[in-house]
């Protein structure tokens, strides 16, 4: 199997239509195992049982924002080294900052454009095709 | 880019939310849509109004994610004011053809609007969508109460053509920590 096949990437957001957007541009990219979560506790979760090899959230969630679940999936040992991206409405210095100290590895605007998508995940994966 | 209003009268490109009983948000739409939001135990609710062009598939697809944007920003403002999901409800107003040769535009809105809602569980409660007249709109995001006035054939709001997407290769931007 080849690496993009391999890729296994965890979706989270509480929009649907949102996961459906950012799910057909990972299907572009050549990516086919896609995983979703509504909110960051289910993404928790998941990634206690399946983990993902990147983890693309939405900031604005209820119950844990995306910067609480980083802080989580950090704070766990089996997850704590899994790339991280974050999808915001508006580039927030403060959420920015904080997202840096906790090991955020990228943030996205939305609407997402794809080939800033494309390059976010290249830069935390590594060359895709 | 898409923006907090901060009067009473919503602009393309605009949203707003309240939960003030006094507050009427009014609009006018031609082509553009207004998707009214409300949660009707907490009395909060709110709207946008947005306008999704594209003459080809690429541009479409361009405006939709601006589109689903614009329907987030909403639905976030209401969730940040404590409404809850599964209570939310919904009218949607405009998304008139006002010209014939601009294709059907007012449509492809109105339908973009009809599917966020069925993706997300959004029931809709009320919708006047469609026609060739322009619409003049007032919403109680309190309560929900909405009032709509057809405007005569040959007004049209002055829209922009251009629209509010455009900048969607900076609005993606990635910055490399």
């Amino acid at each position: 199997m080849s690496f993009l096949q391999q890729l296994k990437v965890l979706i989270v957001d509480d929009t649907s239509t949102s996961r459906m957007l950012i799910r057909d541009g990972l299907e572009q990219l050549g990516i086919r195992n896609i995983i979703h979560a509504n909110d960051g506790e289910q993404a928790l979760k998941m990634m206690m049982s399946t983990p993902a090899h990147l983890i693309i959230s939405d900031f604005n969630m209820p119950k844990l924002d995306g910067l609480q679940l980083l802080q989580a999936i950090r704070s766990y040992k089996p997850t704590a080294a899994t790339p991280f991206i974050i999808l915001t409405g508006k580039a927030d210095a403060t959420v920015l900052a904080r997202g840096r100290a906790l090991g955020l590895n990228n943030y996205l605007m939305k609407p997402v454009d794809m080939d800033a998508l494309k390059r976010a995940i290249e830069g935390v994966v590594g060359k895709l095709r | 880019m898409a923006s907090l209003a901060t009067g009473n009268h919503i602009i393309q490109g605009e949203y707003r939310v309240t939960a003030d009983p006094d507050v009427a948000l009014t609009t006018l739409l031609g082509s553009c849509v207004a998707a009214c939001i409300w949660d009707p135990l907490l009395h909060v609710g709110g709207m946008n109004h947005f306008l999704l062009p594209g003459d080809n598939e690429q541009q479409i697809r361009d405006s939709e994610r601006f589109g689903v944007h614009l329907m987030e920003l909403l639905v976030n403002a209401l969730f940040r004011h404590g409404a809850s999901r599964q209570r939310l409800v919904a009218k949607l107003f405009g998304g008139a053809n006002m010209n014939s040769q601009l294709a059907d535009i007012g449509s492809r809105n109105a339908e973009f609007a009809q599917r966020f809602l069925r993706n997300e569980d959004i029931k809709i409660v009320g919708e006047s969508l469609g026609g060739d007249r322009a619409r003049k709109l007032q919403f109680w995001p309190a309560t929900g109460r909405a009032r709509q006035m057809l405007l005569p054939k040959d007004v049209a709001p002055s829209e922009p053509r251009k629209t509010l997407v455009p900048d969607l290769a900076g609005s993606g931007a990635v910055e490399l920590f």
